[in-house]
């Protein structure tokens, strides 16, 4: 994926002639632009079904483990997950914010945008690392004796299962905000370089679609875990 | 190609901010539901917040509204999960070894 | 668009002066197709081996020239080869890739740096594949053989407990799973986006809806195993527990993930090798295919319905009643657009002037063992007497049924078919013919013994056996060597066409689709002269003649 599609201008669409002597412009690979987007959204379905097979294993073992998984999650942090979770709003909006800018024109507004959002990002994993040290000083984290069986220290079956899927789903999620920073640098670049305008920004646009994916998985991560022991473990 | 020729800022951003006020709205339901209303529901209750969030995110931040091609791809998408999602729960609520199985009912 | 751009642009990046440079940045579909090939059909010849060492060993009880452990290995190869690196791939990563654009009148797919990329990814996977295969034991400076004992399906817990080289296997089973996705995409969007003016939906070839129903199949089922294996690495190495009792966890869950993707992963197979079967119809029946719309949307509903039915992998796993009840249901309903597409080939050839050549050989073939496969299919879908099949001989012999006899089959028609296309010249008729019968005959000679063997209890995986079993093993046997004399001959036939073969001229078919309208064989690069406008219906003939006629310069001439 070394060079963007619109960096030979010189492209030219052929023209196909009916019968009747219509002519027809035939689609090319270059410069679809729709194409571009549709290739994008295609992906990104690719990463629901994985979360969505993630969400899946985890109503599995919440039905197996009810009463567990609901004592398991009382014990999260909320306030650390609200604050993520508004930071990750807040960055949402300043990504649109800044595709809009690009598109209305104001580059330099954008690139603004897209650092706002890259500091939110930022934010975002430093909470995490916060949360994931305490649980580590609580003896909770993969690889632990809370974590495994059969010692004194062990978790009931559904707790395990909880914070094994917790580490899991909150760990790729925030592998896949490192992404988003890695992507929104590479945004930079190519802004820097010319090569996405406010006439060719398909690749500002899908970036910007990237991270609406990764704000939305973390939409139902987030209740799922911290909110369903919420009311003090009453049955959910 | 060009996707739209040069796009109002000014006009568009009012959408932007609404968009984002309503998921704070909802986000503070999603806080104040478990201790407030329909507590024995809670499960069901974030589950409903979060589905209408993302709608709007998908509708609105993300451009979905209008996209007619695209949209039929995502409905498929989250059909498939919502049917995986279906059997496999009707499969683990029938579980019929709950009583003798070590995972439910482990000998102590 | 002149040749210097294209020779310019049809490459990943830089513009480099060797041949052999230019084809390994090359980004021309029709390249990265044949090299797929190449790629693919070595890793087969590997699987075979395995398959034939089991079958040496398996020709009388006891032990002779293997032990249990290598055993279970080489069966383990033989699937995760096959399965992972052959066939999934399969008929998409070559025709789809070579000929699909073609058909549709495409210079090439929507993201042709993405097929590159993929092509390569593909490769990664296959050396992580390779290096699954040996440990190197420092201490005496030993390779060890330490591939994985699972079975290509590495079912927990014992998938995670194991010593052998599993995680290796289930990283190279996830690299090679992403560029079957990135392959998905590429041609959704390509047939969304590039279809010729004029050609909508249903006036494509039958083999672009078969690779388009595919394509979703791997871009949508593909993701659950992928995470299935992340998951069961991190079960693994960090213990999460989902997948152990001994934390709670359900092994059956894996199951569920893992069939998820790996029934419709069938189905992927399957329906691009359905695809080649409706080009093959019309072309050599002399006529319209009948019923192209069912047949399109037959494919379409394969690949949807295809989703719902992997619970019956699970019939003896300890799922719930309920759940085994409506996936025998669903898995029932499955069968039946397939079974529209056979009516709907044999009514096409029904009044057609049927032409004997060696991809209609291939075809009629495939439409017995197919048809074998298929049914004996429908058989176990019947939970009562799945309980008494499941894992025996007999569904080994359903399966390669329909894999082998249904897609490799059609996969071999296909080759022989697209031959002179790709190539510019003709294999030996009469050679290829020969092939195809020692072929058929060893095929099943090989397989069939095993619905009997299954049926009367012998298990499927199993190093040793009771003596009244040893004659099913025996008849395969000889079926096995009789099959694999056949490959040696077929590919031998093929390479002597490809050095020494009669040129073949555009259209030595005299076939409607728009592959066969190309300047030459083998096709420029720029692929069609100049793309027609699409008002035609694929197969269109009228006494056994093409209606649609181009000159050089594709104007219509009929």
């Amino acid at each position: 994926m070394a060079h963007d599609s619109h960096d030979s201008h010189e492209y030219i669409p052929e023209i196909a002639v009916d019968r009747n002597g219509k002519e027809h412009v035939v689609q090319g690979w270059q410069g679809d632009t729709y194409g571009g987007k549709l290739g994008f959204w295609l992906f990104m379905l690719t990463e629901v079904m994985m979360f969505g097979s993630m969400f899946m294993v985890l109503s599995y073992y919440f039905t197996l483990h009810h009463q567990d998984f609901i004592n398991a999650s009382a014990g999260l942090d909320r306030v650390l997950g609200g604050i993520n979770t508004v930071v990750l709003l807040i960055s949402a909006l300043t990504m649109g914010l800044g595709l809009l800018r690009m598109r209305s024109g104001d580059v330099k507004g954008a690139k603004l945008m897209i650092w706002a959002t890259m500091l939110l990002a930022l934010i975002f994993l430093g909470v995490k690392a916060v949360e994931w040290t305490n649980d580590y000083k609580e003896g909770i984290f993969l690889g632990l004796q809370a974590l495994q069986s059969g010692n004194e220290h062990s978790l009931p079956f559904g707790e395990i299962l909880y914070f094994g899927m917790y580490f899991t789903m909150t760990g790729l999620h925030g592998f896949h905000i490192i992404i988003g920073i890695g992507l929104m640098l590479w945004l930079l670049k190519r802004i820097n370089s010319g090569k996405v305008t406010p006439e060719h920004n398909i690749l500002h646009f899908n970036i910007a679609l990237y991270w609406d994916l990764v704000h939305l998985i973390w939409v139902f991560v987030f209740p799922y875990f911290y909110m369903i022991g919420a009311g003090g473990a009453i049955h959910g | 190609m060009a996707n739209h020729t040069t796009v109002d800022y000014k006009a568009e951003k009012g959408g932007y901010y609404k968009v984002l006020f309503g998921l704070l709205a909802l986000t503070a339901l999603t806080f104040i539901q478990p201790s407030m209303f329909l507590t024995h529901y809670t499960f069901g209750m974030q589950m409903l917040i979060g589905t209408v969030k993302a709608w709007i995110i998908l509708m609105y931040y993300m451009h979905l509204k209008g996209e007619v091609l695209i949209g039929w791809t995502v409905i498929f998408a989250v059909f498939l999960v919502v049917f995986f999602f279906a059997i496999v729960m009707i499969d683990v609520n029938n579980f019929q070894f709950a009583d003798v199985s070590h995972i439910t009912s482990p000998a102590q | 668009m002149s040749k210097s751009y294209f020779d310019e642009t049809h490459c990943a990046f830089g513009h480099p002066k060797s041949t052999f440079m230019q084809w390994m940045l090359t980004i021309d579909h029709k390249r990265i197709g044949i090299m797929y090939a190449v790629v693919m059909f070595t890793f087969f010849f590997v699987a075979v081996a395995a398959a034939l060492t089991m079958r040496f060993e398996l020709f009388a009880p006891g032990q002779q020239f293997i032990d249990a452990h290598t055993f279970n290995q080489a069966f383990t190869l033989h699937g995760v080869i096959m399965v992972f690196l052959f066939i999934i791939p399969g008929i998409p990563a070559v025709f789809g890739n070579i000929v699909m654009p073609l058909m549709i009148g495409a210079k090439d797919v929507s993201f042709p740096r993405l097929n590159w990329f993929t092509f390569w990814l593909y490769i990664i996977g296959c050396i992580v594949a390779l290096s699954s295969l040996f440990n190197f034991n420092i201490a005496d400076g030993k390779l060890v053989f330490n591939f994985a004992d699972t079975g290509w399906t590495f079912y927990a817990p014992y998938s995670l407990n194991t010593d052998t080289n599993v995680v290796t296997t289930l990283v190279a089973a996830f690299i090679l799973g992403m560029a079957s996705i990135l392959t998905g995409l590429n041609f959704l969007v390509t047939i969304h986006r590039l279809r010729a003016p004029g050609m909508d939906f249903f006036k494509m070839p039958l083999f672009v809806w078969g690779i388009y129903a595919t394509a979703w199949i791997q871009l949508l089922a593909t993701p659950v195993v992928g995470i299935t294996l992340v998951l069961a690495l991190l079960e693994k190495y960090f213990g999460i527990g989902i997948f152990d009792p001994a934390k709670g966890g359900d092994p059956v869950l894996f199951q569920h993930l893992f069939w998820i993707y790996s029934h419709p992963a069938v189905y992927l197979m399957i329906l691009p090798a359905f695809g080649i079967m409706s080009e093959l119809m019309p072309a050599f029946s002399r006529r319209e295919i009948f019923g192209y719309r069912t047949i399109a949307l037959s494919s379409a509903s394969i690949a949807g319905v295809g989703y719902l039915v992997w619970g019956h992998h699970l019939f003896t796993s300890g799922m719930s009643d309920t759940a085994k009840t409506i996936f025998s249901f669903l898995t029932f309903f499955v069968a039946i657009p397939t079974g529209i597409k056979f009516y709907d080939w044999v009514a096409t050839m029904y009044k057609g002037k049927i032409v004997f050549s060696t991809p209609m050989l291939w075809a009629l073939g495939t439409m017995i063992t197919f048809a074998i496969g298929g049914l004996s299919g429908v058989t176990i879908a019947m939970i009562g007497s799945d309980i008494h099949l499941q894992d025996t001989y007999y569904t080994i012999a359903h399966f390669h049924y329909a894999m082998l006899g249904g897609v490799v089959f059609l996969f071999f028609a296909g080759i022989h078919y697209w031959f002179p296309l790709v190539f510019g010249k003709m294999y030996s008729e009469a050679k290829a013919k020969l092939a195809f019968y020692i072929l058929f005959v060893g095929f099943n000679l090989l397989w069939f013994p095993m619905f009997i063997a299954g049926y009367l209890g012998m298990p499927r995986r199993y190093f040793d056996y009771l003596p009244e079993f040893q004659i099913y093993h025996q008849i395969s046997f000889w079926g096995a060597i009789i099959f694999v004399t056949g490959l040696i001959f077929m590919f031998y036939v093929l390479i002597q066409g490809i050095r020494k073969g009669k040129p073949s001229g555009v259209n030595p078919w005299n076939a409607t689709t728009l592959e066969w309208h190309l300047p030459s064989s083998p096709p420029p690069l720029e692929n069609h002269t100049k793309v027609p406008y699409v008002d035609f219906r694929p197969y269109e003939y009228h006494h056994g003649q093409p209606v649609v006629k181009f000159d050089e310069n594709m104007k219509r001439i009929d």
